[in-house]
Order: structure tokens, then C-alpha cells, then sequence
């Protein structure tokens, strides 16, 4: 190992949580592709790795609408040192409802509010009584994404400056927009879940690269494109029902 | 409730479809409540309704309980109103209460048994007040639907009537907290050899302690959460249980405590999760007033149909068909596990894409990455041929679980399938398909055997 290299250390966050809909499997499957790196778990009781280590990435999945508060509790002290973080470029990537916890609110149908980070200006409202599923297909510099949405909540707010990627076909943050998700530097935010990663293996170079992997290798690179292209031929089929 | 003449009116018409559509031959376990439903709204608040309702619900079993109650009543002279032929939403239960209905809307029974998806709780409770509500579990299911289980959850919880007696798996601590304030019975299963100290499974909802949200320590663990946890840091744990079963496997019994006594029952099962399903029904029907002599006279005679299992022998090798139920990933994990654990020589046909999906749209398949394909990478199992058109997503869902990539084929068209197999020094061939691929199994299945009797044939001749 090249001892002169930063060392690669990715954080999930609150796995014991943030595991819904297989997502937990964009972490394993990044270890598949960085054995180089170090992976740690932070339990919703640790303190996080971030505070104590120099971290590449922090990753965080969907959870329960209940969970949201308490990955919001956990996380509220340590406000000051994630907008640190991303202002220095580390590398957030945040699935499915993980994003609502770095805004400003969540409101449910109530009107009642949930405090959030606060981190980004924009705000998330539940409607429980119906569950949006959808397909998405979108392109972020150049890479087609491809992704499913399930999902109680939207996000409002104008994400215009601040937006992942454009989509085009489904819908953004809510169902009226067309730009999916929340980004700062490199700060990933999006509702898409799938796997994201095992979606979007071009991402994931991507992703790889900016971890400062210089020459990215997918693992089980020919299966994960094979499955990559014919989804992504799928999605482009305009007779495909969204 | 008072009826009124939109009542009337509703159910007069709903009747007359039921005939007609009994006269054309069709399953009358829908449409009529539907349309009931539509005309009066209230039409389930309405209804006269049987004087004890048992209702049940919950993720995984539901059926398979319903049908050991309907049988076990039955068996002791009880005549049992029920929903079993058809619907389990609010339509269903609206059908089985015109079916069983005079014309002025009478209840002709005077015991009711419905089977009731989680997700129509809502529709249905604020209705129908069950006397006795039992909840199987309760655990991931459809993303689509039903989101998680909190979710689910949430929705029973909240809508169960405050005067239902809840009969609930004190080994399940997601299902155990429903509706608190209920008057409630518990179940379990005694700790067994066969127990785990901790979850194996990629699933297991119930981590964090509900109360104070520290790590819950297991005492042991049967699949997922189900188990026995207590919270180290404030002391929450598993309910204490009404009735704890002891299954003897040798002796084929199902011992059961019940306050200061033991209770013996016939065991029809070995497989946990049936075991499980046994259980609940014998706490339902002792609850409901059944004696030990009457609950062991009626489980002496009944069996668990295995309609979701067909098994066909050709010379030494066995082709095995089993539903592993798509877009749920606990039922897949469970037929998984027990295919890892068949002796022998192993091939698997995977046949698991949503046959709608594949039609209308693309497939959702974020549920195969909750499920426990990892049970899979077994030197026992030889090949693995993974037809349809989500192969590819299959075969890398499967490379990252370890298995050597030498032994995964891909295969675009589920009938090419059999095409693939090795045939050679295999015992067990097993054809897992998804709950509507059952036609296209019997095909994959009938070419399968063919093969193998014209590998035979070829040998002997």
C-alpha cells in the first residue's frame, strides 16, 4: 500500500436503522470495489467516526418515519461539523429518505413539523395515506441514471442551484420537478433507491474517483453493466409505464 | 346500526349478482361486497354481524391459520361464516357477510372467521368489532404496499377496536406491541437446539429498543427478530407467554403450558414457521372456549396443505417445485434457507420475475437485495440457472454473495431453462417460482422430468 496516500475511510451511518429496501447493499457492494478502504459501521449509541477521524464518504439509507427523528437527534449536535464537512468536499451520499434528515423540516399531514438539520433550505412533507412508487430515469454529467422511487414524502423548496441530477422521465424531488435529489460540492442527496450504486455502476466510478481511487474497477463488472444497459434500454422505451 | 333503505337497496342488488355470477360458475368472494361498498358506503356497519368474530391478520401465515380455526370449529359442530374462498380486503369481507345474510340482513351464523389484510384494517375495524383479533407477525413485505412494517404496524395498531381480546406471538416483538391497551394473550415457542444466539438474516426489524433505542440483546433467535430480546440498557423485553409450546419432533407432539398446566396436542408440522401457525390457532380456539380433548381431537385430524409444493421422483433424482413468493424477501429467505438445508446433490431453477411487471413496466427490485440469497452459496448446490428477463440482476445479486460466477447460467426464457441443467450426479432439482409463474412451473417442471427420463432412457438403451 502506498503509505503516502490519504487513507479511504467510508461511515455508514446508523446502519441499525437506515437499511430499508436492500440499500444497505450500496456499501457492501462499494467494499467490493475499494478493497482498499476502510469501512465503519456508527450505531445510532456511537459517536460518529466523523468527529474523531479524517472520513472520505458518509453514507446514510432510508428508514421509518419514526427512525428519521432519531437519526435527526443523533446527528443535530454535530450539525456544525457535517456543513464542515461538506464544505470541505467529503463525500455524502444519502438514499431514499436519509436526504429529509439534512433539511430544514419535515411536516406531516397534520401540519405538525419535525425539526431537521437544517443543513439545506428545503423541506420534506409526508402524506401517509398514499405511497408514491415510480421509475426514474435521469443523467447527472453525462451518466445515465436509472433508479425507483417508493416513497410517503416529497421535497419542497427550490432545489434549482442545488439538485443532483435532471430527470427525464418520472419526477424530481416532487411531482412537479424535474431535478431529482439535493447537491453541495460532493454531497449526494436523492430519493432514488434500487440499489443507487447497483443501479448506476458508471456512478459508481465516479463515486470511486472522487474517493481518489485513480483507476476505478467495478466488481463483477460485466453482470453489473449487462444488467445496467438493459434497464437503462428499458427506461428509454417511451411505451415503458412509469 | 339502524338500516336504512340505501342499505337495503345495496344489499338486495349485491345478492342478486352473487346468484347470478354462482349460476355462470364464477367465485362470488368479491365483486357483490364491491359493489355493496360502492352503492352504500356504510354498508359493513350496516350488516348484522355473527355475535363472535375472530379475525386474523398479519405478514406471513395469515391463511394457513384461518383455515386451521374454520377446521378446527368446524370439526367440533360449530357452522363458521367465512372468507376463505376468496377476498381478504373490505370487499371480501362484505361478500362473505351477503353470502351469509337473510334478506333483510340477518346474520344466518352465529360465528364469524375472516382472514384480513393488514393494509384493509382501516376499512374494515371501524365495522367489524372481531372478539378475538390474532396477529400472526408481522415484517417487511411488499415495498410497494406495504412500505415496512412500522408502517403496517401503525395502521392495525391504530384501527383495532379497544374491546378485541388480541391473541399475539410474544416472540415477535414488532406484533407483541399492538393496540396496548388491549386485553391480550401471548404465545410462544420454549427455546429450542435448533436456535441461534443472533439473526442471521440481511432483515431484522427489531434492532433497537422501542422505548430508550440502545441495541436489544437477543436470548436467542429463530429467523429474523423473531426470537427472544431484552433491552441491556432499560429493561424492555419480550412479553411473558400465555401459552409456551414445546414441539417434540420424535414423538410428533406439540406440549404446551398453559398456566399451571400441560396441554398435549398432535404436532402436523416440522417446519417452524408452521409450527408457529399451529400454535396461534391452538391459543385462539382454548381462548375462545375449546376444551384440550376438543383442540386435540380436531388437530388429530388435520393437515397443512401444501398447495405451494409439488415433488415428482425419476429414477434417483427428485424435481421439486416451490412458490418463493417475488417481491418478498422473507418468504423468498425462508424457502432459501430450507433448500440449503436438503441433503443432497443440488440444482436450482430461479424463476422469480413479477410476471405483471415484466408485461406493464419494469420490475421494482430492491427487494432482492433484503433477501437472503446468501443461503444460497452452498457447495451442495451444483447450478444455478436464473431464467427470465431480470437474469442479470439475479446473477449479480448472486455473484455478491460469493457464489464462484462458473456456477450461475443465465437463462433470457424461463422453458430454455431445464436446457441447462447438468443432470449428472444431481439428486434434488428444485424449480423455485414466483406465486403467478405456477403454470409456467408445471412446464419448466414437465420438461425437467422429461429430460431426466430420456437421460435414462439413453442409458439404459
Amino acid at each position: 500500500m502506498d503509505k503516502s496516500k490519504k487513507p479511504i475511510i467510508v461511515e455508514s451511518l446508523f446502519p441499525e436503522i437506515a437499511n430499508l429496501f436492500g440499500d444497505r447493499m450500496n456499501i457492501h457492494y462499494l467494499k467490493e470495489c475499494a478493497a482498499e478502504a476502510e469501512f465503519i459501521d456508527t450505531s445510532l449509541t456511537d459517536p460518529p467516526v466523523f468527529l474523531s477521524r479524517e472520513v472520505s464518504m458518509i453514507y446514510m439509507g432510508p428508514m421509518t418515519e419514526s427512525q428519521q427523528a432519531l437519526a435527526i437527534d443523533a446527528l443535530k449536535p454535530h450539525k456544525e461539523k457535517l456543513v464542515e464537512l461538506i464544505g470541505r468536499g467529503c463525500v455524502f451520499l444519502l438514499t431514499g429518505n436519509a436526504m429529509e434528515v439534512f433539511e430544514a423540516y419535515i411536516e406531516n399531514e397534520d401540519g405538525s413539523r419535525v425539526e431537521g438539520l437544517g443543513i439545506f433550505p428545503q423541506h420534506a412533507k409526508r402524506d401517509m395515506l398514499h405511497r408514491y412508487n415510480s421509475l426514474i430515469l435521469g443523467e447527472y454529467e453525462g451518466i445515465r441514471l436509472v433508479g425507483f422511487k417508493a416513497q410517503f414524502s416529497h421535497t419542497y423548496g427550490d432545489n434549482s442551484g442545488q439538485y443532483f441530477y435532471k430527470v427525464i422521465r418520472g419526477c424530481g424531488i416532487h411531482p412537479s420537478s424535474m431535478l431529482e435529489g439535493l447537491k453541495e460540492n460532493h454531497f449526494f442527496g436523492t430519493y432514488t433507491v434500487g440499489p443507487f450504486l447497483l443501479l448506476n455502476p458508471l456512478f459508481v466510478k465516479y463515486l470511486l474517483s472522487l474517493l481518489g481511487i485513480e483507476k476505478p474497477v467495478l466488481a463483477h463488472e460485466e453482470t453489473i453493466m449487462a444488467s445496467y444497459r438493459k434497464r437503462l434500454a428499458e427506461f428509454e422505451n417511451e411505451k415503458l409505464k412509469y | 346500526m339502524k338500516k336504512n333503505l340505501r342499505f337495503l337497496s345495496a344489499l338486495l342488488i349485491s345478492k342478486t349478482a352473487m346468484l347470478t355470477q354462482k349460476l355462470f360458475g364464477m367465485n362470488a368472494s368479491y365483486f357483490p361486497g364491491k359493489l355493496a361498498i360502492k352503492l352504500c358506503p356504510d354498508f359493513l356497519g350496516q350488516i348484522d354481524k355473527p355475535d363472535t368474530i375472530i379475525s386474523v391478520t398479519g405478514t406471513n401465515g395469515k391463511t394457513t391459520v384461518c383455515n386451521m380455526i374454520i377446521d378446527a370449529l368446524t370439526a367440533n359442530g360449530f357452522d363458521v361464516l367465512n372468507n376463505r374462498a376468496g377476498s381478504n380486503i373490505n370487499a371480501g369481507i362484505a361478500s362473505a357477510l351477503i353470502g351469509g345474510s337473510t334478506v333483510t340482513g340477518k346474520a344466518k351464523k352465529s360465528i364469524a372467521v375472516f382472514e384480513i389484510d393488514e393494509r384493509s384494517s382501516k376499512l374494515i375495524y371501524p365495522y367489524i368489532k372481531p372478539t378475538y383479533a390474532v396477529c400472526t407477525n408481522l415484517f417487511r413485505d411488499s415495498i410497494h404496499r406495504n412500505a415496512h412494517a412500522e408502517f403496517i404496524f401503525r395502521i392495525i395498531s391504530d384501527s383495532l377496536p379497544s374491546e378485541s381480546h388480541l391473541i399475539l406471538n410474544a416472540d415477535d416483538l414488532i406484533s407483541a406491541g399492538l393496540a396496548p391497551e388491549n386485553k391480550r394473550t401471548y404465545f410462544s415457542i420454549a427455546p429450542m437446539n435448533t436456535d441461534l444466539p443472533e439473526s442471521i438474516n440481511i432483515i431484522n426489524d427489531m434492532r433497537i429498543c422501542p422505548k430508550c433505542h440502545h441495541t436489544l440483546a437477543y436470548r436467542y433467535v429463530r429467523y429474523h427478530h423473531i426470537g427472544n430480546a431484552y433491552c441491556p440498557s432499560c429493561g424492555f423485553a419480550s412479553p411473558e407467554s400465555d401459552y409456551i409450546a414445546m414441539p417434540d419432533f420424535e414423538k410428533h407432539t406439540l406440549l404446551i403450558r398453559h398456566t399451571a398446566e400441560e396441554e398435549c396436542y398432535p404436532l402436523i408440522t416440522n417446519s417452524i414457521f408452521n409450527i408457529y401457525n399451529q400454535l396461534t390457532a391452538i391459543a385462539l380456539l382454548r381462548e375462545f372456549g375449546l376444551s384440550v380433548n376438543q383442540v386435540q381431537a380436531a388437530f388429530s385430524k388435520l393437515a397443512i396443505v401444501e398447495s405451494r409444493y409439488s415433488c415428482e421422483t425419476v429414477g434417483s433424482t427428485q424435481v421439486i417445485t416451490h412458490m418463493a413468493k417475488g417481491q418478498n424477501p422473507i418468504a423468498c429467505s425462508c424457502v432459501f434457507d430450507y433448500v440449503r438445508k436438503e441433503k443432497g446433490q443440488k440444482e436450482i431453477i430461479l424463476m422469480l420475475d413479477d410476471v405483471f411487471d415484466r408485461v406493464n413496466s419494469s420490475e421494482i427490485m430492491t427487494w432482492i437485495y433484503d433477501a437472503d440469497f446468501e443461503f444460497l452459496n452452498e457447495e451442495s448446490i451444483r447450478r444455478i440457472i436464473i431464467s427470465g428477463v431480470r437474469c442479470e440482476d439475479y446473477k449479480l445479486r448472486l455473484l455478491m454473495t460469493g457464489i464462484p460466477e462458473e456456477r450461475l447460467i443465465c437463462v433470457p426464457k424461463e422453458i430454455d431453462a431445464p436446457d441447462s441443467l447438468s443432470l449428472f450426479g444431481t439428486d434434488k432439482i428444485f424449480i423455485l417460482h414466483e406465486l403467478y409463474a405456477a403454470k409456467e412451473a408445471m412446464n419448466v417442471r414437465d420438461k425437467t422430468v422429461a429430460l431426466l427420463k430420456n437421460k435414462a432412457e439413453r442409458r439404459e438403451g
